[in-house]
């Protein structure tokens, strides 16, 4: 079976939150390269820390995604979640002056 | 402008309070997020792929300056210094936390802002002309119904859980800039062919979608005392007959589609015979005292000429085809109408910085009457602009990067925010317009080619309109890979049409060379230069198009 880790969004950011088990106890980073592996702890364990950390109102709509692992870390397996793990993939929008930004 | 009512101002300020609350208890734990979810959506509150994402209603399009700088205020305070303005003429803010979105109201409720009604199965944000009461074809200002709509629709008990979210359009003129045919209702003013009065001509169950569509003219000609019986006689059928029961056929287009024109047209008949007497007729007094909040601004009476225009028209070739492309006639002499480019290579269609925000404020103020509109396109527009003043408002706004020359040309993209934002994304939308921008991006090529529109959406949905472009793209995934499917012959003006595919999708990397093989098509076979890309396509169909591609 493929590895997996458990994703959310934190309630109170909204922003995208990955589950690290730490002995047992959860806690949510928003660097997938700290995720833990479906390897290292059993789903059933991830999904019910998972669960847990809803019913905690820390996190909202876990779900396990499918994962990599590669020389570079951990990787989704989806477009989706790779773009949910790095961030847009265009340049943001900045209050730099036209020049310096054509000069980008 | 409408101005609030001092009761307008306290239902809004209460709206704000109750979901201080509700957020409040939810952070909490007080409430469960299957509860809290309503509450923030009837509050315009998403959660999208990295972040909530806000949705701020600009009823029609209209913004004073006052309103566009707390946009630049919340985009600074509260997100990522930036925000989208979208192609239903409102703005999204993409970074919200969640506890700052009561502060976030409050500060939008006191320059009379909010974001209810912007999501959900209700009447949604009425959109219309953003040319409106300046245009030179127009029949009759439109803004006056918007509003009146606006209230109408505004907490409507019964239309609050309509089967699906429903779009109304207005439309004054003789040209179609707000798309009517393509809302669940367009309302066109025409003249009646009897008299002096104005009415409208009503379209009903247009939309885009899984399942576009146009609308069918249930009306030729509606007087405008009945607007408001005759839409809530819509409201009314649509509200008993729409399908509950699956969610791709519940808008109002399926069930005209389903029902028949004939047959919807006499339910919506029958039910307004029951009401048009009603309380919802439109007296004399209704309309004037509406229209006293869109009375024309103070004109001066300035010449249509100036020299220093005219020198700068002839020694500085930037700011000719600045004018060429993004200036229009106002119906006041001495005054011209500015489009504000929001598709540069730098940023993505429709978004707007913090500084930029304050800066076209503070240019609102000095040049255009201290207002600002948005457009479907995704861009802005100054209405109200001294001929003898373009030359200085040009240098302002090329140093904020506002003034590309390319308004309705090739680079003057629809995008919706596609994989990169949006939870519902088959693909990424914004880096095609990014890549088709920057390859075409040279004057000369994209003033030859004329009037053209590209439209992007990310998914199904069809939030980048890419049904009605002349040239559509939408993103699918096909087997986890971004694929971009080629629609041919659409447009979202009088003569609306639903463009057709043209044959198996474009990875990521070869649609930029489709989309440029389609138009080398275009060149090649136009009669004279005055044949649009449009009027080309349909004369020859498909088929050369095809060739071209898959040949
Ligand atoms: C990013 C979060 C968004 C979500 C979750 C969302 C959701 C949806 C959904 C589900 C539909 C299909 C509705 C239907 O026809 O049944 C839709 C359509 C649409 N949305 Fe969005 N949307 C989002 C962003 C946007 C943006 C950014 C725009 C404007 C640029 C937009 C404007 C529209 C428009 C114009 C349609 C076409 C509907 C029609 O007329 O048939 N939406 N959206
Ligand atoms: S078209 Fe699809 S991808 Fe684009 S914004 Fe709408 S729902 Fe999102």
């Amino acid at each position: 079976m493929a590895l997996q880790v458990y994703t959310a969004s934190l309630l109170k950011e909204g922003l995208v939150a990955y589950l690290a088990l730490e002995n047992g106890r959860p806690s949510w980073t928003s660097d997938i390269h700290q995720a833990t592996v479906s390897e290292m702890a059993t789903l059933d364990d991830l999904k019910q820390a998972a669960e847990q950390s809803e019913q905690d109102n820390i996190i909202v709509a876990p779900y396990a995604i499918d994962v990599l692992k590669t020389e570079n870390g951990i990787v989704a397996t989806t477009k989706r979640e790779q773009i949910r793990a790095e961030g847009p993939t265009i340049e943001l929008p900045q209050d730099t002056t036209r020049e310096s930004r054509q000069a980008a | 402008m409408y101005k609030y009512s001092e009761q307008d101002h306290q239902l809004l300020l209460e709206r704000v309070s109750q979901f201080r609350g509700q957020v409040d208890r939810r952070l909490k734990g007080e409430l469960s997020e299957e509860e809290f979810k309503h509450q923030r959506l009837r509050n315009g509150l998403y959660l999208q792929l990295h972040a909530y994402m806000l949705r701020v209603a600009i009823p029609y399009g209209l913004l004073s300056s006052e309103q566009m700088r707390t946009l630049a205020h919340i985009a600074r305070k509260y997100d990522k210094g930036y925000g989208h303005f979208s192609t239903r003429q409102n703005i999204q803010y993409n970074w919200p936390k969640l506890e700052d979105v009561p502060d976030i109201l409050d500060d939008l409720a006191k320059v009379e802002m909010h974001a209810i009604q912007t999501s959900g199965n209700c009447i949604r944000n009425t959109t219309s002309d953003p040319l409106a009461g300046v245009a030179r074809d127009e029949i009759e200002d439109p803004r006056p119904y918007c509003e009146l709509i606006r209230q109408w629709s505004t907490f409507h008990p019964e239309f609050n859980f309509l089967p699906r979210k429903f779009k109304i359009a207005v439309s004054g003129a003789t040209h179609d800039r707000a798309a009517v045919a393509v809302h669940d209702i367009g309302l066109r003013l025409v003249k009646s062919e009897t008299s002096e009065e104005t009415g409208f001509e009503v379209y009903v169950g247009g939309g885009l979608g899984r399942t576009p569509m146009l609308g069918k003219i249930i009306r030729k000609y509606l007087p405008k005392q009945d607007m408001l019986t005759y839409l809530e006689a819509i409201l009314r059928v649509y509200n008993m007959l729409g399908r509950r029961d699956n969610i791709y056929k519940a808008r109002i287009k399926i069930l005209v589609h389903e029902t028949g024109e004939e047959r919807f047209r006499e339910l919506v008949e029958t039910e307004w015979e029951k009401i048009k007497a009603g309380g919802l007729f439109l007296r004399d007094e209704d309309f004037n005292w509406v229209k006293g909040f869109f009375n024309d601004p103070v004109y001066e009476s300035l010449p249509d000429s100036d020299a220093d225009f005219e020198n700068l028209m002839l020694s500085n070739a930037e700011f000719a085809r600045w004018v060429d492309k993004n200036i229009e006639l106002h119906k006041q002499s001495g005054y011209r109408i500015v489009y504000l480019s929001l598709k540069t290579a730098h940023q993505p269609p429709g978004d707007v910085t913090a500084d930029q925000m304050d800066a076209i404020a503070d240019l609102a103020d000095k040049y255009s009457l201290g207002h600002i509109r948005t457009t479907h396109r995704q861009n802005l527009v100054l209405s109200d602009v001294p001929l003898k003043d373009l030359p200085a408002l040009w240098e302002e706004l090329k140093a904020l990067d506002l003034a590309t020359p390319n308004y309705n040309h090739v680079t003057d993209i629809i995008s919706c925010p596609g994989l990169d934002y949006c939870a519902l994304a088959t693909a990424r939308s914004i880096p095609i317009s990014q890549a088709i921008t920057a390859r075409f991006d040279d004057y000369d090529f994209i003033n030859d080619l004329g009037d053209v529109s590209i439209n992007i959406s990310g998914c199904i949905n069809a939030c980048g309109h890419h049904h009605v472009a002349n040239i559509g793209i939408l993103g699918v995934n096909k087997k986890g890979t971004e694929v971009y499917q080629l629609t041919l012959g659409g447009s979202a003006r009088e003569d609306a049409a639903i463009g057709k595919i043209i044959g198996p999708a474009f990875e990521a990397d070869e649609i930029v060379d489709a989309v440029g093989k389609v138009l080398a098509v275009y060149l090649e076979s136009r009669e004279e230069p005055e044949e649009t890309f449009l009027m080309t396509y349909r004369r020859l169909g498909q088929a050369p198009f095809k060739e071209r591609l898959y040949g």
